[in-house]
């Protein structure tokens, strides 16, 4: 397949296997850069497990990944992270004892070189890295408005303050693609409302974002194209006016299937 | 009120570890009620409490360590005092056996103590939590049957006549002169380690005990980290080590005990784990309670027994251990911060 | 060949005590399956109840309380003493980190040995009759009757608790609640019973286990390196693994019974290292334990 130059993440038939279940099964999608895509699908679906492949944490059982053509299948988490893949877990209780600056500080761990010897001896590096990247996280800080958390750990955050925690944290990593796992899940519209902001935020700076969301208001006006998954199988794909018609997808959401499913 | 945005200087004083005019007073004044102590100690004929203090700083040093491995990087360990009798037994060695002046073990000995660390890290790559902690266990009494076992060490009889350093010509020999020499190694150790939760790879191990996934994903190795989390940890316990070792001019395998893991642990615990003051508080804190314990049992006042004095130290530890996990997790050191906050709140309530 | 025959009876005596050795380790597997709590004070819970026996039961030839009654009292005070220690300290930890009872169990640790030195000194002690001792030859062999009688009610014990786990509704409630204690809760099992029983069964394991062992070594608190013991048989056997504890024990046994009667004069204290260098072996090639479970992470 020729693929156009500025494609930044190109998945293909990919399946993942959990003893009998299959989680992930034949999906494929791509992305260019700058573009975001949605994700979407009833609970356990597979969005998760997808994340999980491209960051590495799951290795998949077919397929290839793609991140600006190079396979990144059977590299490790933190080599893929290197790579400026970021992501966000679903539960943002991620660091539970760490405080909201530390964990923006943490963030920009690959932008710092400084080593072991002048880190303990605050000497060469160490300084000018640490105002560096603290002028850059207070950027964020400001743009997330988290300033009121800056020392408080996250466990004492309320879980929308959490939720901004996490993904300011991915927005520090300064990542060329971004995996965002249900960012607005149980916010209120107001918090979602600031949320949106800073995905849009990320957008105007071109970062290719993935976003997995329920909230079809939001997938509307953020996505340039939307991806259904069902059971691990893509069902459907294409832009957001064109997925809200689709009667596939309309069965998945609704039909009677998953509410079972919910319920049990 | 929100506030939005902060200038410059600001996070310029928020990186310093003496932030304020007020606080460079307190510390100035600290460190000099500190420098005056042992003469006050002397002025008033109680010497005994030099030795006192001069253990405690040493214990301050190899519990520092600890603090890293397990208080910010999260990697249970019950073998530091392996670290800690390493370092004094390369000491040992080096100087005793092998004729090498202190300042030339020193730094050796200190290394290769935090080498060893390295290597207990090492099985701990591919283990999380309690599997940590037994291997490390596993690792101290591997350690004390190799020294027991080979010939260098002077098997169980130790090695004595350890070398006490010379500073600009001044024999350190007596405890006055080792205070001041430990203090300021203390001190050191002490920057370090607050140093060190300024930097990146402090940063790194608070992420890694948190939430080793999670941390992968900022790019931070995780295996990388616990390996250097173990050799700045076992690289403190082994400095320990090796100045205990000149200071008492002996080393002996009955000096650092299984307990002596366990007591660490606990000092850390009760000061607050993760915390560099806290630790500090924490050592200070068991210290003079067994030395208050034990001038209870030797001043007679109630008939002891300096056996029974020792068992009703491991108790009152023991207490003290599970007091603070149960009802004061933080430990002292978050007491204190929110006395603190407290008083500067006054009179608005808690 | 002599060698044979020394070989054979290394093997059988190793398997008696690898029994009394699962036995014991099943008492510290109890209470990190139903309450996930790492007991490093178990060793100083059997030097506990052998001090205990030996106050009821007295030295060899002058038994201080008749047997039965002495067996109930031990029996009662190690229930009474389980129920203590999750009221006072463990009730606590139920949904508190790892490391909180991790650094619980060692402060215990601490306590029960200053509490036990302060009441009962540092002396060895002999205890009296608990079962029949001596030898018994069968043909070539020599057993010993202690051995035999400790190896018949480990035996017992350990069909006991397999019983529990595998066919009772309150071993299933604790199997849940090993997986999940705050989802086992809404399932309407109870946490505080759970949590009581798995202290006493602990407990009254380790008295078991304690008297056992001090009827052939005597009672001193250098029992309390049990623990030591207990962490390699369920390292070795992987530590979600009753089967696992089977295992762990014989090969530490039969492993430690070789090494104490081929190297233990030339290396000072090689006993107590194998366990422990045996132990970090079975981590290093498989953490989840000879018998254990690999668990699939779930990011
Ligand atoms: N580590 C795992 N082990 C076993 N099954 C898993 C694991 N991770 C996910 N699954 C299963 O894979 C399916 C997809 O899960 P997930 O990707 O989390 O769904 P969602 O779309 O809600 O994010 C679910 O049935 C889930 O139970
Ligand atoms: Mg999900």
């Amino acid at each position: 397949m020729d693929q156009p130059a500025d494609i930044i993440l190109a998945i293909e038939n990919l399946s993942l296997g959990f003893r009998g279940l299959k989680a992930l099964d034949g999906v494929g999608l791509s992305a260019r850069k700058g573009e975001t895509i949605s994700v979407i699908g009833p609970n356990g679906a597979g969005k998760t497990c997808l994340i999980n492949c491209i960051t590495g944490y799951y290795r998949p059982r077919e397929g290839c990944i793609l991140y600006r053509g190079r396979n990144i299948i059977g590299m490790k988490p933190h080599q893929i992270a290197r790579l400026g893949i970021g992501r966000t877990f679903q539960d943002p209780t991620t660091f539970p004892h760490m405080k909201g600056l530390d964990i923006l500080m943490a963030g920009r761990y690959l932008h710092t070189r400084t080593s072991l010897l002048e880190g303990l001896l605050f000497f060469g590096r160490s300084r000018a890295e640490e105002l560096a990247s603290r002028q850059r996280v207070e950027e964020i800080v400001a743009f997330a408005r988290i300033e009121e958390v800056r020392k408080v750990p996250v466990l004492a955050m309320t879980y929308g303050q959490r939720k901004q925690v996490e993904i300011a944290r991915v927005m520090a990593m300064g990542p060329g693609l971004v995996l965002l796992d249900e960012p607005m899940s149980g916010l209120d519209e107001f918090m979602k409302e600031v949320v949106n902001e800073l995905i849009l935020d990320m957008r105007q700076r071109n970062i290719t974002i993935i976003l997995i969301e329920h909230d079809m208001r939001a997938v509307m006006e953020l996505s340039d194209r939307v991806v259904v998954l069902d059971h691990g199988k893509k069902i459907a794909e294409g832009t957001p006016t064109e997925i809200m018609r689709d009667e596939q997808v309309a069965e998945a959401y609704l039909g009677g299937l998953s509410y079972e499913r919910e319920a049990a | 009120m929100r506030r939005r945005g902060k200038s410059r200087t600001d996070f310029v004083r928020d990186l310093a570890i003496i932030g304020s005019g007020r606080h460079w007073l307190a510390v100035a004044l600290a460190l000099s009620l500190l420098a005056l102590l042992p003469f006050v100690l002397r002025w008033t004929h109680n010497l005994n409490w030099l030795t006192f203090l001069n253990f405690t700083l040493l214990t301050v040093i190899a519990v520092l360590g600890l603090n890293i491995t397990t208080g910010m990087a999260g990697q249970l360990s019950l073998g530091h005092a392996a670290f800690v009798l390493a370092g004094g037994y390369a000491l040992g060695v080096f100087t005793v056996k092998l004729g090498w002046p202190f300042w030339g073990a020193l730094p050796v000995a200190t290394l290769l103590s935090g080498i060893a660390g390295f290597l207990v890290g090492i099985p701990a790559l591919r283990l999380r939590g309690f599997y940590v902690a037994v291997t490390t266990l596993a690792f101290f009494y591997i350690i004390q049957f190799v020294v027991r076992n080979i010939e260098i060490t002077g098997g169980i009889h130790g090695l004595i006549g350890i070398p006490y350093p010379y500073v600009g010509g001044l024999a350190i020999k007596s405890d006055i002169r080792w205070y001041f020499l430990l203090l300021v190694f203390c001190v050191l150790c002490i920057l370090a380690s607050v140093n060190l939760t300024r930097s990146r790879l402090g940063r790194a191990f608070l992420a890694i005990r948190d939430n080793e996934d999670a941390a992968a994903n900022l790019g931070i190795s995780v295996g990388l980290a616990k390996l250097r989390a173990f050799f700045i940890g076992a690289l403190f316990g082994g400095l320990a080590g090796a100045l205990w070792a000149s200071y008492v001019s002996v080393v002996k395998l009955d000096q650092f005990t299984i307990w002596d893991s366990i007591w660490y642990l606990g000092m850390m615990v009760i000061g607050g784990a993760g915390s560099t003051a806290g630790t500090v508080l924490g050592v200070i804190a068991l210290r003079l309670t067994s030395q208050v314990l034990h001038s209870i049992g030797s001043s007679g006042l109630i008939p002891l027994s300096s056996n029974l004095t020792i068992y009703m130290t491991y108790a009152i530890f023991g207490i003290a251990i599970i007091l603070f996990i149960s009802f004061r997790p933080f430990g002292l050191i978050a007491m204190w911060q929110k006395l603190k906050a407290n008083y500067k709140r006054w009179p608005f309530g808690t | 060949m002599p060698q044979i025959n020394t070989i054979v009876q290394l093997i059988i005596s190793g398997v008696l005590v690898g029994g009394i050795y699962s036995l014991i380790a099943m008492g510290f597997v109890i209470t990190y399956r139903s309450a996930r709590v790492f007991n490093l004070a178990y060793g100083q819970f059997a030097v506990l109840g052998a001090f205990l026996a030996w106050t009821f039961i007295g030295p060899p030839g002058s038994p201080r309380l008749p047997l039965p009654l002495a067996v109930f009292l031990i029996i009662v005070s190690a229930v009474g003493l389980g129920l203590l220690v999750e009221f006072l300290f463990f009730r606590r930890m139920i949904g508190r980190p790892l490391f909180a009872s991790f650094m619980l169990s060692l402060g215990l640790l601490a306590l029960l040995h200053g509490t036990i030195m302060l009441v009962w000194g540092p002396e060895s002690r002999v205890l009296g009759a608990t079962v029949p001792k001596g030898p018994l030859f069968l043909g070539k062999f020599v057993l010993a009757r202690e051995y035999l009688w400790s190896f018949g009610l480990a035996l017992v014990a350990t069909l006991g608790f397999v019983y529990l786990f595998r066919r009772t509704r309150i071993g299933l409630a604790m199997r849940a609640a090993y997986d999940n204690q705050v989802a086992a809760r809404c399932l309407g099992v109870s946490a505080r019973l759970n949590s009581q029983i798995a202290w006493v069964i602990c407990i009254l394991v380790a008295t078991i286990g304690g008297v056992l062992i001090a009827t052939v070594n005597g009672v001193s608190i250098g029992l309390s390196e049990l623990v030591l013991l207990v962490l390699a048989v369920v390292l070795v056997g992987g530590l979600d693994s009753l089967v696992g504890c089977v295992l762990g024990g014989l090969i530490l046994a039969i492993g430690s019974n070789f090494t104490s009667y081929y190297l233990s004069q030339y290396l000072v204290g090689v006993e107590s290292i194998v366990s422990v260098s045996l132990m970090l072996l079975v981590l290093l090639i498989r953490p989840d334990g000879l018998m254990g479970i690999k668990m699939i992470k779930r990011v």
